[in-house]
């Protein structure tokens, strides 16, 4: 007998007692696709009005150089929840490259440290890929134990002392210091970078059956895809970004800290979430965490301007988070909600 | 050893579940290039068999041979890789893909990147090919069920499948549909794939078959050629008749006071139906998968919204969603008792006392002695084993998690209870005691309604009997007019049409 909560799910023809009143609006179609874009823009042009040093080249620039090591790890973090789990290390395993960038340059020299960061971040994701699949863990458990270990190691590893890194290394740093014309040459590791990852996500079989996985892993399952490799791919390419992060970070500040990487892992949920709004998606995608990222510095940045105290700062991200989400989530309500994660 | 006459061959294959002999060791073989039915009441073993044939459990023993040579499935992949495709009754697509990418899931032209003109276009020269209608662009979700079951069956092009399963196919598709899944298979057939069917409608297997097999109880009971397929020889051999001499039979509680009554409530599957339910009465629904009559219960639970009255006890009752279906007083036993009554990490006790958590605390909070206390008490009276509150659910067996569903609707009083396949998955053990419990709610006054696809279940528990086919009911009479072979074939399909008409 067919199940009726087969019907539940699949939504179907099926008409649920909101749908009734509702029928097809414009205005809600347009807002739904444009409203966070809309959101955005009125911020910003608020911003604009309470100070005149807000539309500058050099605030842009500025808003984009402090989001790079952010950005680079709500982008990875994006492809985990795209595939359906959570990773809670991200954050952590930026300090960790970092720290491993520092310590290794002495060793192996900048470009192989770069390299060895690169392998241990990957492994990081790979452990992580192979517990949440084979291992049958919850992504959130593991990735939350993988963190506490990270922490633990990078104390281990800095004795809670930072790392400096040699002020010679001139090739190095221009990594993290270096810029091209206007444009910090990390902004622009950044960019390519994000590029690179909406090309993997939109256009290649990986992204797309990450994509498959996170949405429907039994249809994935019996339709021959390679769920498992999927998924561990999934956490390989977030530690990986984390990785980058990693290396930029180091270069930009010329050493490596032993803390600080957690505050990345909130803006980077913050970040995916508001992302998953942008062009009315739904769901977590590349560029959106891009604007996400964007838009949650931006009001920092303007906030910062306007003379905003710091506790009113955060008071009023958060408000702004909620509130484009959830008005995101008052123009979706065709299906039975059901989910609370 | 000679080229087999067999594309894929079972031999002695057995499945035993917790003691229970599922399959009683089948002999069967399949030809190349042939349609090939598979017939049996619930309980039969077709399931059993298609999903050990597909690498979803493992057999207790025999051999499958895929031809000639033994083969090991362990899982679906491995059946997906041995060229065993099967198409289940809830269709899965990936909800935001489209319908190009589904179809080609897993076989997308080109490496490393996404062609998605390629895939749309390739999609499109298949559905063209074989006539589907759907247009390749469209999300999966905004497909009908219908549709998903086509798109679904669209995939199967793609894949170099040796032989294919169908589990109900037609279970969801109206006549245009089912005669395009036909052309389907014709499709099939010519490119040299065994098809094996599995359907409860007659009059279809009569249509396409080659050759049809009727399990009973576990066992092969016959199989037929085409020409020797009729109605009385099918369901001549589809009875179990060592079985039902042993079983439950309801003498009869009804009253004459009105519970329930259904004044012509109708869905967009379900014409409008009208029906009076008695205090201490039990009526039985049945028909074929999908035909209509789980239309009923989704109805009554507040899961789809019909058009018409409600009446209970005398008051007309709304019902938008489940939680006004429990106020109004209605139980309803869920077949997918898993995924829609249990709590299957929770312990026995937990789920049982549930819906009474209120009386079972003082002061706001939940007393554990208490709790213990009345979860034993039920479990003691619903005979449920082990008799261990503390367990997770899990750890029971069918017949028992489907005790512990009864067991937490026990004490919540309500005046309607609807059991939907209430024995599906139950090991033969529990089937009686099940029956037992039904009965003893209706000898107590409550109203019963028993949504079933197995014929016998309904003859053995109804007062009256209901069948309902393509959406609309083609059959009602008292149970002492009915006889066990007319209602199985009303409901598959071959004398209730004329009957319809």
């Amino acid at each position: 007998m067919s199940q009726p909560s087969a019907g539940i799910s699949s939504g179907g023809t099926r008409v649920s007692p909101k749908d009734k009143d509702r029928g097809p609006n414009p205005l809600v179609g347009f807002l739904r696709t444009w409203g966070t874009i809309l959101v955005i823009v009125a911020t910003a042009v608020g911003f604009g009005f309470a100070s005149p040093y807000f539309f500058t080249v050099a605030n842009f620039n500025n808003v984009l150089f402090s989001m790079i090591v952010s950005c680079l790890v709500s982008v990875g973090l994006t492809f985990v929840v795209i595939g359906g789990s959570f990773d809670l290390s991200v954050g952590l395993t930026v300090t960790t490259s970092s720290i491993m960038t520092a310590f290794l340059i002495p060793v192996l020299g900048p470009w192989l440290a770069i390299v060895g960061a690169l392998i241990i971040a990957a492994v990081v994701g790979l452990v992580n890929g192979l517990l949440v699949t084979y291992g049958r863990l919850s992504g959130i458990v593991v990735t939350l134990g993988m963190m506490f270990v990270l922490g633990g190691i990078n104390i281990v590893m800095t004795n809670g002392y930072q790392i400096p890194v040699d002020y010679a290394l001139t090739s190095f740093l221009y990594i993290g210091q270096g810029k091209v014309g206007m444009i910090a040459f990390p902004v622009i590791i950044l960019l390519v970078v994000v590029f690179i990852m909406h090309i993997v996500a939109t256009r290649t079989k990986p992204g797309h059956y990450i994509t498959a996985v996170g949405d429907n892993p039994m249809a994935a399952y019996y339709s021959g895809v390679k769920v498992y490799n999927w998924v561990i791919l999934a956490f390989m390419l977030a530690a990986l970004m984390s990785g980058v992060a990693g290396v930029i970070l180091t270069a930009v500040s010329s050493s490596a800290q032993p803390v600080g990487g957690e505050g990345y892992l909130l803006e980077a949920f913050a970040a995916v979430f508001l992302g998953a709004t942008v062009l009315g998606k739904g769901k977590p995608h590349v560029f959106g965490t891009l604007l996400g990222v964007f838009f949650i510095y931006m009001v920092n940045s303007g906030m910062s301007m306007v003379g905003f105290p710091f506790a009113a700062r955060q008071l009023f991200s958060g408000l702004i988070l909620i509130l484009a989400v959830g008005a995101n989530a008052m123009l979706n309500r065709e299906e039975i909600h059901l989910k609370f994660i | 050893m000679a080229m087999s006459e067999w594309i894929l061959e079972v031999r002695d294959l057995e499945k035993e579940f917790s003691g229970t002999r599922v399959l009683k060791g089948i002999n069967l073989g399949f030809r190349r290039g042939e349609v090939h039915g598979l017939l049996g009441e619930n309980g039969a073993g077709k399931s059993t068999l298609i999903k050990i044939l597909t690498g979803v459990y493992a057999a207790s023993g025999g051999e499958i041979l895929l031809n000639g040579e033994i083969v090991r499935i362990h899982n679906p992949l491995a059946a997906h890789r041995l060229g065993l495709g099967a198409v289940y009754q809830d269709a899965e697509l990936i909800g935001d893909f489209t319908v190009a990418e589904n179809v080609l899931l897993g076989n997308e032209p080109g490496s490393g990147f996404v062609n998605r003109s390629g895939i749309f276009a390739e999609a499109k020269a298949i559905f063209d090919e074989v006539g589907i209608d759907i247009d390749v662009r469209r999300k999966a979700k905004t497909l009908s069920a219908a549709e998903m079951q086509l798109v679904t069956l669209g995939t199967l092009f793609h894949r170099k499948y040796k032989v294919i399963i169908l589990d109900e196919p037609t279970a969801r598709l109206s006549g245009p549909e089912v005669e395009l899944l036909f052309e389907l298979i014709q499709r099939f057939l010519a490119q040299g794939i065994t098809i094996i069917y599995i359907s409860h409608r007659l009059e279809e297997v009569k249509r396409i078959c080659d050759r049809v097999t009727i399990l009973r109880g576990g066992i092969v009971s016959a199989t037929l050629d085409r020409d020797e397929i009729s109605e009385e020889r099918v369901t001549e051999l589809m009875v179990d008749r060592s079985r039902s001499d042993l079983e439950t039979y309801n003498t009869g509680h009804a009253t004459d006071r009105v519970v329930l009554e259904l004044q012509d409530i109708s869905t967009d599957k379900l014409e409008p139906l009208s029906l009076k339910l008695h205090a201490g009465e039990v009526i039985g629904i049945t028909g074929p998968v999908g035909g209509g009559m789980e239309q009923v219960e989704l109805a009554l639970g507040g899961i789809v919204q019909a058009r018409g009255a409600i009446v209970i006890d005398g008051r007309q009752v709304q019902i938008a969603n489940p939680p006004m279906s429990r106020k109004a007083g209605i139980s309803i036993i869920p077949e997918d008792r898993r995924r829609q009554a249990l709590f299957p990490n929770l312990t026995m006790a937990e789920n049982i006392c549930l819906p009474v958590l209120s009386s079972l605390s003082r002061l706001g909070l939940v007393r554990g002695r208490l709790t213990n206390n009345y979860a034993e008490q039920v479990m003691q009276q619903l005979n449920v084993n082990p008799r261990h509150p503390n367990k997770a659910v899990k750890f029971f067996s069918g017949g028992n998690q489907q005790k512990a569903v009864i067991g937490k609707w026990l004490k919540a009083e309500a005046r309607v209870y609807i059991f939907v396949e209430p024995t599906a998955g139950v090991d033969v053990g529990a089937i009686k005691e099940i029956y037992d419990i039904i009965l003893r709610l209706a000898e107590d006054g409550a109203a019963v309604m028993v949504i079933s696809s197995s014929t016998k279940e309904i003859l053995s528990l109804s007062d009256r009997v209901i069948v309902i086919r393509n959406g609309a009911v083609v059959h009602e009479a008292r149970k002492a007019d009915c006889d066990y072979d007319q209602i199985l074939a009303i409901s598959m399909g071959g004398r209730g049409s004329t009957l319809a008409a």
